[in-house]
Parts: C-alpha cells; sequence; structure tokens
C-alpha cells in the first residue's frame, strides 16, 4: 500500500506517494527526480548517496523515506546560491581539480559542507577524519584535502552558510 | 564570469620558465593554451550535480532489466525455468543465454563470453537468464522465480590446480589443460649470458588479486526501435566503438543501425574496457519487449563480474656482470585469468614486453600462460600487464643492488635507458626523461640520505616505471586509423570538435579543447567537445593504454591544419597578403611580416563560411608499425608486437614508511614522485592523475585483494570487507613533472593516466624491506604477514 | 536490492513506543539508526514485519552529565553527539574517542549508542569502553524498568538479554572513579570505515597512593562472541605498582583468554597477537593517564 507523503527538499516540498521500505536515495533519485545523489554501494559503504538532513550528513542509501518526513534534506542540487553561483565549495573543488569522474563528488561536497559548518577552521587530520566515509577512486583525495583547505578559508573570510 | 588563473608550478613565472632554461619549443610564449592548469570544463556541472550519468536518465516507456546470477562458480545448467516469472505481473520477457549464443570478446581471436551462460556456468554469479519489468521491484522479484538447476562440477580457482586438474575438468572444452594461451619470447642467447654475469639472482612473486573500485556500477540503457531496426545504447563504457562493434555481433544487427552514446562515465580503471553483459543484456531485452530497458548494476554484481588484475606467479631471474650492467633476465610467468578470455593474450604479452624497459636488457627470456580458472575474468586494470612485472623486477634489483653493495638508486640509474633506445625486441623509445625522473625524485625525497640509515621501523624504497601510450591493437584486425576526429567552425556554433574519444573522468575533454585551441589559435572555452558517441564521432578505439592523449592530439592537429589553411587563404584575400606569411594567435589572423595586416579570427570565420558554408577539418592517427622481433637474428617473435608504442611515459616513485612492528600496520608517510608525461598539457590533470595512480596502487599494495571461499563464492563483494584506501590512508605526495618534451610527438605529449601507477608497488615493498628488513614476495602485504614476517625473523637470527 | 515489505511505525513517546513493543513483539524490529537494520534487511538475512521508529521519541535522546553523578545517555543518541560532547570529552574521553572512530561521519550521524549495543556485534566499538566504564543499561517496558551491567546484557553474537516486550531506553554511566583513568584502542586494516579485528578498553583506578592498582578493568572486543572482561589482568593486578615485566605478563594473561575466530578480517593468530599489543599499551597508557589526575 503507498502513502502520499512529503519530503522537504532544498527547501521545496516533494509530495511523492511511497511504500514503507523505500529508501531516501530511490525516493530522491527515481520519484523527486534530483539525480545529483549518486548510488554507489547502496550498502552505506562509499558515501556517493550522502546527503545533509537537518544539515547533518547522512547516508539515503540506508536510510527510510518515510523516516525523513519532517526534516530539512538538501542535496547537492540545494547548494547552488543565488543566481545559479557555485557554492564556495563546489568553486574550491573545480579551482583545485577535486573533480575527475565527479560520482564521488556531490556526496564529498556535501560532507565538506557538513564538516566546515561544524569547524569553519578545520587541522587537515579532522578534515581527513570527517570525509573517510567517502570514496573517492580517481583522485588520490590530495586535492580534494586542498579544495576543502581553501573553502575554509573563503568561508573564515566571508561566513557563508 | 571573471577568468581565474590558477597558480601553479607551470603557469606561475614565465620568466622562472626561461631562467629554467626551457625549450622554446616549451615556451609559454608559444604554446598559451597547453600546458597550463586550466580548471576542467565539466568540472561545474559535476560539482552541481548536474552531470548525467547513465544510470540518471529515464526514456519514455523505460522498463528495467535485471540478470539472475548463478549460485554456483562451476556446473552445467541442467535446466532453466522461467515460467512462474513470466507470469508475474509487470514482468515483459525474459531471456536467456540460448537466446544470443554468439560469443564476444574484446580480442576477436579469442572471443569465447556469451552474454548470459549457455549450457554452463564458469564462475559465481555469472548471469544465467534475465527479465524485463516494468519496475526494478517486479524485475527483481521476478528473479527469485526463475528456476535453475545446476550439476555442480568441481571448482578450479588456482592456475596451478586448474592445470594439474585439466584432465578430470576443463572450463572451456577447446581449451586443453585449461590453458587459455602460452607463449615464449627469446632474445640474444639467455643461458650464455647468464653463465658469464658475476650476479645472478632469483625470486619467486605472486601478486593478489584487486579490482578497479571505479564508483560508478556498470549502466546501461538500450532504446531499440522496432520500426526501423535502429538501436542506441547510452552505456558507462570507456570503449563505444568497441561495444558498438561487439552489439553488431551478439545482436547480428549491422554496425551502421547502431549508435552508443556515453553520457559522464562515473570511473573506469579498464573495468569498463570490455563490453559488459549490462550492456548486451539491456539491448537484446529492448528489441524484446520494443521500450528502453535500463540495466543498473549493484555493488556486489559489479564485484561478481569484474575483469579485475591478473594475480601473477612470476619466476624471474636476472644477471648483472661485474659492473652491474644487466645482461639478461629470464621471466616466467603464470597468470590466473579467470573464466573467460577478454584481454587475455595482450596482457599475457605485455607483461612479457614489460622486461625489456625502462633498462637495458641485451637477453631476455619469457615463459608464460594465462590459465583458466572459476573465478571472474581478469581483464585490463590501471597499467595493464605492467604493474605485476614492475613489481617483481624492481624488488628484484633493489636486493640485486644489495647483493652488489650499493645503492639501488645507483643500479638503476646505471641501466636506465636513454632517448633514441632500441630494444633487444625491436621496441623504440624515441624520447625519455627516465634518469631525470630517477633523480628527481631520489634528490626531492632525499633518498640517498635516508635509505639504510633510518630507526627500525621506518624506511624508504624506491622504484623506477613506464608505460605505452598511442599504441597499436590489432583488435579489428585492420590497421585503420585508430582515431579520427572532425572538428566544425563556423558562425553559429562556434569551435565544435567532434569525435568518439570516451572522457571517463581522466580529463581528455579538456585536454583535448586545449589542443585544439593551442592549434587554432583561440582560448580552450571557445572549444565544444562533443565526445563519446559513435554516431557523431568518427571512430575511435577508447579510452586504454593511455592513448588518448596522444591519439587525439595527433589527429587534432592534422584537422587543423585543414582549418588554418583555409583561413589563412580566406584572410589572405581579404587583407591582400600571401597566406602562407598568416599568423593565428589569440583569435587575429596577422601578416608576420607587416603586423598592421590583421583581422579577427570570427571575421574570417564569418567571410569564409558566407561562402562555403561550415568549415570543416578531419584529421586521424594511426599507430606507426613495428615489428616485434628479436633485433640480432631478425627472427620475428610470438606476441613480440605487443608492447611496442610510438611513444612512452616514465616515473619514478620514492615512499617512506612507518610499520608499527608490534601490530604490522604499515602507514605510508610520504611518497614523492617524478614523472615523464612528455609535455603536460593541464599539469593539474596530470598530477591529479598521478596522485590517483599512487592511491590506487597503495590501496592494492596493502589493503585490496578479492576473496573467494573453497567454492569460488565472494567472501567480500562490497566496499565494506573490499578495502580501498580512504582519506585517512592518504600520505603526504609530492610528484613532479619533469621537464620533456618528444619531439616525436603531438604538441611533444606522452602519456600519465597508467605509468603513474607502475613504481608504487615496489616502491612501496622496497620501503619495508628498509624500515623492518624483510622483503615480501606476496600481495597484499598485511599487517598479519608483517607480523609473522617479522617472528621468523627474529627466531631465524637465534 | 530492494528490503521485504513491513509495517511502519512511528510512536512519538516513550508509553507510545513500549505499547508498540508490547504488543507487536518480535515480528518488529526497532529502529534506530538504521546502520545495522537497514543493512541486514537488504540482505535479506532479516525481513521483520513491523519497524519502529524511535527518532521522533525525544525522551530517547540527550546526554545527561551531572558533576558528580555520572552521566545517562539516552539509547537513541548519535555518536556524532557523543563524540563532540565537550562534556562526554571531558568526563568519559575513551568512549567520545571510541564513538568518533564508528564507520564514518555520515554513519555517526545516524548509528545510535543503544544500536551499537543492541547489534550485539562482537566488533561493536562502544560496548567495549562501556563495559570497562562499569556501563548499566535500563531496560524498558509497559511493565517498567530493569537495570542490568552492560556486559550481562549483551549475552553473544546477536543475542540480548532483552525480554519480549523490552526495549533499550538508556545507559547509566557511573561518575568515574579518583584517581582513575580509562583509554581505548582499535585495531584494523585501515584507519577509518574499520570493523575492527580487534578493540580493547581498560579502566585503571589507583588506591591514594596514587601507585598501587585499586582495580583494573580490561574489555576486550571482536575476540569473543560478546564483550570479555578479563578476570586474570584483573588478579593479576590489583594490589600492585606496575613494572613493564607486570604489565607484559597481564598483556599474555589477557592473551591467554582471548577466545578469537579465524575471518576474513584477520585470523586468530594475529588477533591474539594484537590482544597482547593493545594491552600492553593500554594498561600502561591508562596507568599512566591514571597518575596524572
Ligand atoms: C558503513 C558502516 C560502517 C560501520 N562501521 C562501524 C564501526 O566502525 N564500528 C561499529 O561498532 N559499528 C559500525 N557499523 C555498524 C553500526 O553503524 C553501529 O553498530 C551502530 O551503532 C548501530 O546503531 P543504529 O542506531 O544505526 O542501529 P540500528 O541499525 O537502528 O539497530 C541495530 C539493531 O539494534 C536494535 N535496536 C536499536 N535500538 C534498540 C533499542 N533501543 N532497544 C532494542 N533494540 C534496539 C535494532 O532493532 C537492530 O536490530 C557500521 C555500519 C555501517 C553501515
Ligand atoms: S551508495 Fe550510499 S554509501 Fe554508497
Ligand atoms: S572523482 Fe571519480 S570517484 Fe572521485
Amino acid at each position: 500500500m503507498k502513502k502520499l507523503i512529503e519530503l522537504d527538499i532544498n527547501d521545496r516540498i516533494y509530495e511523492v506517494a511511497i511504500d514503507a521500505r523505500d529508501l531516501l536515495i530511490d525516493v530522491i533519485r527515481n520519484k523527486v527526480g534530483l539525480t545529483g545523489s549518486k548510488k554507489g554501494c547502496g550498502d552505506g559503504d562509499c558515501g556517493a548517496c550522502t546527503v545533509l538532513i537537518d544539515g547533518k550528513p547522512e547516508l539515503s542509501c540506508i536510510k527510510l523515506a518515510i523516516a525523513s518526513q519532517g526534516k530539512k534534506i538538501t542535496t547537492i542540487e540545494g547548494l547552488v546560491q543565488e543566481g545559479g553561483q557555485l557554492h564556495p565549495i563546489q568553486q574550491a573543488y573545480v579551482d583545485h581539480g577535486a573533480v575527475q569522474c565527479g560520482f564521488c563528488t556531490p556526496g564529498m561536497i556535501l560532507s565538506s559542507k557538513a564538516l566546515l559548518d561544524r569547524n569553519p577552521d578545520p587541522t587537515e587530520h579532522y578534515i581527513k577524519h570527517e570525509l573517510s566515509g567517502n570514496i573517492c577512486r580517481c583522485t588520490g583525495y590530495k586535492r580534494i584535502i586542498e579544495a576543502v583547505e581553501a573553502a575554509a578559508k573563503v568561508w573564515s573570510k566571508e561566513g557563508v552558510q | 564570469m571573471e577568468k581565474k588563473v590558477l597558480k601553479s608550478k607551470w603557469n606561475l613565472t614565465p620568466e622562472g620558465w626561461n631562467l629554467e632554461g626551457v625549450p622554446s619549443s616549451q615556451d609559454e610564449k608559444r604554446y598559451t593554451q597547453v600546458g597550463r592548469s586550466v580548471p576542467r570544463i565539466d568540472g561545474p556541472i559535476k560539482v552541481k550535480g548536474e552531470a548525467i550519468y547513465t544510470g540518471d536518465m529515464t526514456l519514455p516507456g523505460m522498463v528495467y532489466g535485471k540478470i539472475k546470477r548463478s549460485t554456483y562458480a562451476h556446473a552445467i545448467i541442467k535446466k532453466i525455468d522461467c515460467c512462474k516469472a513470466l507470469k508475474l505481473p509487470g514482468v515483459l520477457a525474459v531471456l536467456t543465454g540460448d537466446e544470443a549464443p554468439n560469443k564476444w570478446g574484446i580480442v576477436p581471436q579469442a572471443a569465447n563470453e556469451t552474454v548470459l551462460a549457455v549450457g554452463k556456468v564458469r564462475f559465481y554469479g555469472e548471469g544465467v537468464a534475465a527479465v524485463a519489468a516494468l519496475d526494478e521491484e517486479t524485475a527483481e522479484a521476478a528473479l527469485e522465480l526463475i528456476e535453475v538447476e545446476y550439476e555442480p562440477l568441481p571448482v578450479l580457482l588456482d592456475p596451478f590446480q586448474s592445470m594439474e586438474r585439466s584432465q578430470e575438468v576443463l572450463i572451456h572444452e577447446d581449451s586443453k589443460g585449461n590453458i587459455m594461451h602460452a607463449g615464449e619470447q627469446v632474445y640474444g642467447d639467455v643461458d650464455k649470458a647468464f653463465a658469464e654475469c658475476e650476479y645472478v639472482l632469483e625470486r619467486e612473486f605472486h601478486t593478489n588479486y584487486p579490482q578497479h573500485g571505479f564508483l560508478e556500477p556498470h549502466s546501461a540503457l538500450a532504446s531499440y526501435d522496432t520500426q526501423n531496426g535502429q538501436l542506441h545504447l547510452w552505456a558507462s563504457s570507456q570503449i563505444p566503438h568497441y561495444l558498438h562493434r561487439q552489439m553488431s555481433i551478439v545482436l547480428e544487427i549491422p554496425m551502421n543501425k547502431i549508435r552508443v552514446t556515453l553520457p559522464t562515465i562515473g570511473g573506469g580503471f579498464g573495468g569498463k574496457g570490455e563490453a559488459a553483459p549490462s550492456e548486451f543484456v539491456a539491448c537484446l531485452l529492448s528489441r524484446k519487449v520494443g521500450r528502453p530497458v535500463k540495466v543498473v548494476y549493484d555493488r556486489q554484481e559489479v564485484f561478481y563480474t569484474n575483469k579485475g588484475r591478473h594475480p601473477c606467479h612470476m619466476k624471474v631471474k636476472m644477471g648483472l656482470d661485474k659492473d652491474g650492467y644487466i645482461q639478461a633476465v629470464d621471466f616466467d610467468n603464470t597468470l590466473d585469468k579467470g573464466a573467460y578470455s577478454g584481454w587475455g593474450i595482450v596482457v599475457l604479452f605485455y607483461t612479457a614486453s614489460m622486461i625489456h624497459l625502462p633498462y637495458k636488457v641485451p637477453n631476455a627470456r619469457f615463459r608464460g600462460r594465462s590459465v583458466y580458472t572459476n573465478k571472474p575474468s581478469t581483464g585490463a586494470m590501471r597499467g595493464l600487464g605492467g604493474v605485476q612485472p614492475r613489481w617483481a623486477l624492481e624488488c628484484l634489483m633493489d636486493e640485486m643492488a644489495e647483493m652488489m653493495g650499493i645503492s639501488p638508486y645507483e643500479l638503476k640509474l646505471k641501466n636506465a635507458i636513454e632517448s633514441g633506445h632500441t630494444c633487444i625486441n625491436n621496441m623504440f623509445v624515441p624520447h625519455s626523461e627516465f634518469k631525470k625522473c630517477l633523480e628527481t625524485a631520489v634528490k626531492k625525497s632525499g633518498f640517498l640520505e635516508k635509505q639504510g640509515k633510518l630507526p627500525f621501523g621506518k624506511g624508504i624504497g624506491m622504484a623506477g616505471g613506464y608505460y605505452i601510450t598511442g599504441t597499436a591493437y590489432t583488435l579489428y584486425q585492420n590497421y585503420k586509423p585508430h582515431t579520427t576526429v572532425m572538428i566544425r567552425v563556423d558562425t553559429e556554433g562556434g569551435v565544435t570538435l567532434l569525435c568518439a574519444a570516451a572522457e571517463i573522468g581522466q580529463g581528455c575533454n579538456t585536454v583535448m579543447a586545449q589542443m585544439v585551441a593551442e592549434e587554432l589559435g583561440i582560448q580552450y572555452e571557445d572549444v565544444h567537445v562533443q565526445s563519446g558517441d559513435t554516431e557523431i564521432g568518427a571512430f575511435d578505439l577508447g579510452s586504454f593504454a593511455s592513448r588518448l592523449t596522444y591519439a587525439a592530439g595527433a589527429a587534432i592537429k592534422m584537422a587543423c591544419v585543414e582549418i588554418n589553411q583555409s583561413l589563412k587563404e580566406t584572410a589572405a584575400g581579404m587583407l591582400g597578403v600571401r597566406a602562407d606569411q598568416l599568423v593565428i594567435k589569440n583569435h587575429e589572423i596577422y601578416s608576420m611580416y607587416e603586423i598592421k595586416k590583421r583581422i579577427s579570427w570570427e571575421k574570417a570565420i564569418e567571410v569564409y563560411t558566407s561562402i562555403n558554408g561550415t568549415l570543416v577539418g578531419m584529421g586521424n592517427f594511426s599507430p606507426p608499425r613495428r615489428k616485434g622481433i628479436d633485433i640480432i637474428s631478425g627472427n620475428r617473435v610470438q606476441g613480440a608486437n605487443i608492447g611496442h608504442s610510438p611513444t612512452f611515459g616514465f616515473s619514478s616513485q620514492v615512499h617512506e614508511v612507518e610499520v608499527d612492528v608490534e601490530t604490522g600496520r604499515i602507514y605510508v608517510k610520504k611518497v614523492t614522485e617524478a614523472g615523464d608525461c612528455g609535455t603536460p598539457v593541464n599539469p593539474m590533470c596530470v598530477d591529479g592523475q598521478v596522485e590517483g595512480s599512487i592511491m590506487f596502487n597503495i590501496g592494492a599494495c596493502l589493503y585490496e585483494d578479492q576473496k573467494l571461499d573453497a567454492s569460488g563464492k565472494h567472501l567480500n563483494p562490497n566496499f565494506h570487507d573490499y578495502k580501498t584506501p580512504t582519506t585517512m590512508e592518504m600520505p603526504e605526495m609530492d610528484t613532479n613533472i619533469v621537464e620533456s618534451y618528444d619531439h616525436s610527438a603531438p604538441f611533444g605529449v606522452k602519456e600519465t593516466g597508467e605509468g603513474a601507477v607502475q613504481p608504487t608497488f615496489p616502491a612501496l615493498t622496497n620501503a619495508i624491506y628498509d624500515a623492518i628488513g624483510v622483503r615480501f614476495y606476496t600481495l597484499p602485504i598485511t599487517p598479519e604477514m608483517v607480523l609473522k614476517a617479522l617472528k621468523d625473523k627474529k627466531e631465524g637470527e637465534l | 536490492m530492494f528490503l521485504n515489505h513491513f509495517e511502519y511505525f512511528a510512536p512519538k513517546t516513550p508509553a507510545e513506543t513500549l505499547e508498540l513493543v508490547a504488543c507487536l513483539g518480535s515480528k518488529a524490529k526497532i529502529l534506530a539508526g538504521g546502520t545495522d537494520l537497514m543493512v541486514v534487511m537488504k540482505a535479506k538475512a532479516i525481513s521483520p514485519d513491523y519497524l519502529i521508529d524511535i527518532n521522533g521519541v525525544e525522551e530517547f535522546k540527550g546526554i545527561f552529565c551531572e558533576q558528580g553523578k555520572g552521566a545517562v545517555i539516552g539509547t537513541n543518541t548519535k555518536l556524532a553527539e557523543i563524540q563532540f560532547s565537550e562534556a562526554i570529552q571531558a568526563k568519559y574521553p575513551a568512549l567520545a574517542y571510541a564513538a568518533g572512530e564508528v564507520g564514518s561521519s555520515q554513519v555517526r550521524q545516524m548509528a545510535s549508542l543503544g544500536g551499537n549495543s543492541c547489534n550485539a556485534s562482537p566488533a561493536a566499538e562502544t560496548p567495549t569502553p562501556l563495559v570497562a566504564m562499569d556501563a548499566k543499561v535500563v531496560l524498558s517496558s509497559i511493565l517498567g524498568e530493569r537495570e542490568l551491567p552492560l556486559e550481562e546484557f549483551i549475552l553473544g553474537v546477536r543475542v540480548l538479554d532483552l525480554a519480549e516486550g523490552e526495549m533499550l531506553t538508556k545507559f547509566v554511566l557511573p561518575e568515574p572513579k579518583l584517581k582513575s583513568a580509562c583509554r581505548y584502542a582499535y585495531m584494523g586494516r585501515r584507519d577509518a570505515m574499520e570493523i575492527d579485528c580487534v578493540n580493547m578498553a581498560v579502566t585503571i583506578e589507583l588506591e591514594d597512593d596514587g601507585e598501587k592498582v585499586k582495580n583494573i578493568k580490561l574489555v576486550m572486543g571482536s575476540v569473543y562472541p560478546r564483550p570479555l572482561v578479563s578476570k586474570e589482568v584483573t588478579a593479576l593486578l590489583v594490589g600492585q605498582k606496575l613494572s613493564d615485566q607486570l604489565i607484559e605478563k597481564a598483556a599474555e594473561a589477557a592473551q591467554g583468554e582471548a577466545k578469537p575466530i579465524d575471518d576474513i578480517r584477520a585470523s586468530a593468530e594475529y588477533r591474539r597477537e594484537i590482544v597482547k599489543v593493545l594491552a600492553r599499551r593500554l594498561i600502561k597508557e591508562a596507568y599512566t593517564d591514571a597518575k596524572g589526575v
């Protein structure tokens, strides 16, 4: 029996008919149509499906959609700034060559945002520790860490939200 | 938008360049687009999550396909009953192997794989049937309803066991001894050379069974138009044209009725360098149901069907004269092929070719065999055929340097090849800065000051490596140009590069845009790249063997000649000067003698198109053919074409490790790398490739290994227990691009995508030796092995 | 990979939850972070008919830490909250550290402290330090509550002393003793996203002299079906001033008690080796720490 629920994604309310068993990643991608969140493993191991729920990073592949009602969900599509500007983290990823195939990128950027939200002046160790749930096979991580460090600088200067 | 020029060591100070004595050919004044660390052109859409990967696509009326997988690693299929599945509401069709029995495989001579198993399964998780259903849930439920009856056969998981028991069990009826292929290559008089050597050492090495772990699982979306018989396939692939050809063979439809399009690709590393059953199944089901069908693997399926790196069991013997010059190498390799041939023969002979470079080897012998086992087929994985022998040879040389009482650096430098070297197997190296790579990495890391002098538990190790680029493949049994590009220029579209190259994340679209812009005298942002489509772009072999920058570079140069000539002629008429006196640069066409005579590039285009319409340039690249012969006897040697390449990239790495001698944990602290990639078209992309390569093989050296139980079932088909490196495992990385320009190559380019993985295993293994005095001959080097080795060592010392 | 169909309940209060737990019985599973539950359900290892999502119940969350009165932690307190909690970092650093080493930042954001214990996996991070700290669990049902030491709650691999109709609602942590310290460490192949091959926690309490051991509790994870409390280490070291030799002896004793298994993550032999190493290191560290307090 499908149920109609409301999901607040990127400040817009989506009404979707779901089964209790539906996972958030599938609902976001297939029912809402926001395909920026990726499914790399489906088991919580790679971080590609990371979304922010009430600002905190969670794995949408092991999260029930029905349990995500009433929360603010942010996907990568929700990060773009007014007028289509890139978010400083996104810009830093582009500038520092932190993107190759891009499949890990949406999840990686959201995890980066969450860690900077908690600590806008992170050490390298802290960045590594908090990003360790996002696997990237292409970059070797170095440029990703650099991008987050660079974004942190912009952050502390401009106080981005 | 304001243009940001990134600070990097390459575009920081043009003055600095000249001070360091950069060749004029590489002078920034000459190259304005090539050699710049510009951000990737696909960066913004990727960070916004707007890039479309195959799995993100939907088409009107699209349905879903799923594959039923074998629960045996080796068994005869007695019966497949799909009746119940077909009756499930929402199921549109089922498919079994005998409906598409034509064999496919990347090497046409050895193709032996079918879309779904026919008569017999040869590895755990092999597809046995497929369904198409209205939605994924139904498709999944239908799989449960398909009943398959198996008669289990003995499971062979080890190549030696497989050869031994071949009287009793054959994995493929037509492969005697369970050997897919065996080969021998002999150059010079190896035995005589050994007899005269001062130092001879022989060791056995065994590599592990890692797989690519690209983050985007295989995905395919096929749409077959029942009315006109056209098939359109979107797939996460590195090889649109190969795929295209395999589709034609399996579906028995002409190539001109098939179109393959690559959406954004989430990594490949060789794993998407062959066709995948997902792609065939999507096409076959689409033809059957007359609707678009999408097949997306889950991670487990990627593990079941992966075509990871061949485990190699190698015996290597090397002989040096009293001064340390290599006199002979004898190399015996048994490769674990897994269930199907795939890239098999090519990999076999690649491992053979790897003994000839980057050191001078006057006498060499190779004996090898690739042996079938009941595992997922092994195939191409970053640095195909190179990584395993490189590991063995570089470790062996480390040991021999110790035998001689000299530094491994000295031994390697002494034997390193230089530009213009011809190997005994007739491989020709037009250009090499390998020595510079060795020097740079050693110097920057302080290797000589540290090696052998660090406290117990800390160590440093070095290794060199090389890889091919732009090489010839006879996979089409035809020497047609391996890459063709078309550049279209007009007032509407500006400049568009049309080709079938595969952007798999390595950055080729950006690099190609830079090369086009360089040749046409415009900016890389002005170039639109339409790649990865067999209908838009003409033939391209695919993204593998680090061939793209070289091949596309050559083809682009050729295409631009035509365009520039037409534009110069147009401008010449307008300016009243001779066309051959014109220069095109920075969006302007001007006379080199009368610089006031100039018009804008756009104006010339406008005039040209108003008379002739769109301006088109075509270019292609055919790799030079070199025979694989013994250059002393002149005899042709079997398989010895493989490994030849118009030019080669080189690199060197120094790894510094700390070993926790109580727990056996190995911590890679720092990696210093120096690479000769020719001209770095985009240094930032080069560094990214190198850093990625280093982490990739640190993973395979220390953590990654696919494990199967005795029945051939996977024990770790997930990222939980198949451990790729995380951010926490990242060492400090210092990557250096050595100055290099290959005059034989377009823009002086070579490769960097796979060369940089080569030195990682041996540099790390040698560093571990330096730290704890134990040499490892088996991968991956686990903490358990370290502890055990330390214990054995202690007992030995008592 | 779809989950089985189930009926989903999202109670808002403890009473509602307990009511549901009582009437749905063993056909229901509690859903906290789901980081274990969703994974095993995907693998079809279990297929519950009902899920009771406790994330809407505020009372099950939160850290209540009062000076001198230990701490009470709600079952559904997220590991990230524990990792970053200043109060926990100050009073129970070993727990904050262990919580911060579970999985990844995303996992810690979702996973609950209660789930980590209720999952009853021998490799779990937090039960080890919790047992070392003498944590108790509070089990509630519509009939009332009972309190039980955590080590008596986890009985084996996926086996709990949890009656039908009961659920875990909170952890009660005693105030750390004066002159005491607790330390935690783990060993795996990587430094993140790791299922430990061995983990261990040691609490040491010193006599007033600040030298002699008044009490020591060494707990091992991943080497036994449940957190294993060493008897021999306690017997060997209580009343002693610690020396390297004594510590070595204790470490060997712990090694002897461990009953690890071979699996894909590590061999039993390696695990036993690591038990000794971790025991030696942790006893030393905790001893030094306790002396410093
Ligand atoms: C990628 C990944 C990495 C991981 N890494 C680690 C790791 O490093 N270390 C580690 O220890 N674990 C790890 N885990 C496992 C898991 O995250 C932890 O065990 C976590 O603490 C479980 O908490 P949860 O709230 O998600 O539990 P859930 O999955 O919600 O529940 C787990 C089980 O406990 C039951 N349960 C939950 N709460 C209660 C309650 N109050 N009363 C009774 N029963 C209850 C549930 O019904 C279920 O059976 C990892 C998991 C993933 C996906
Ligand atoms: S897809 Fe969710 S963690 Fe990999
Ligand atoms: S960019 Fe490809 S996985 Fe990270």
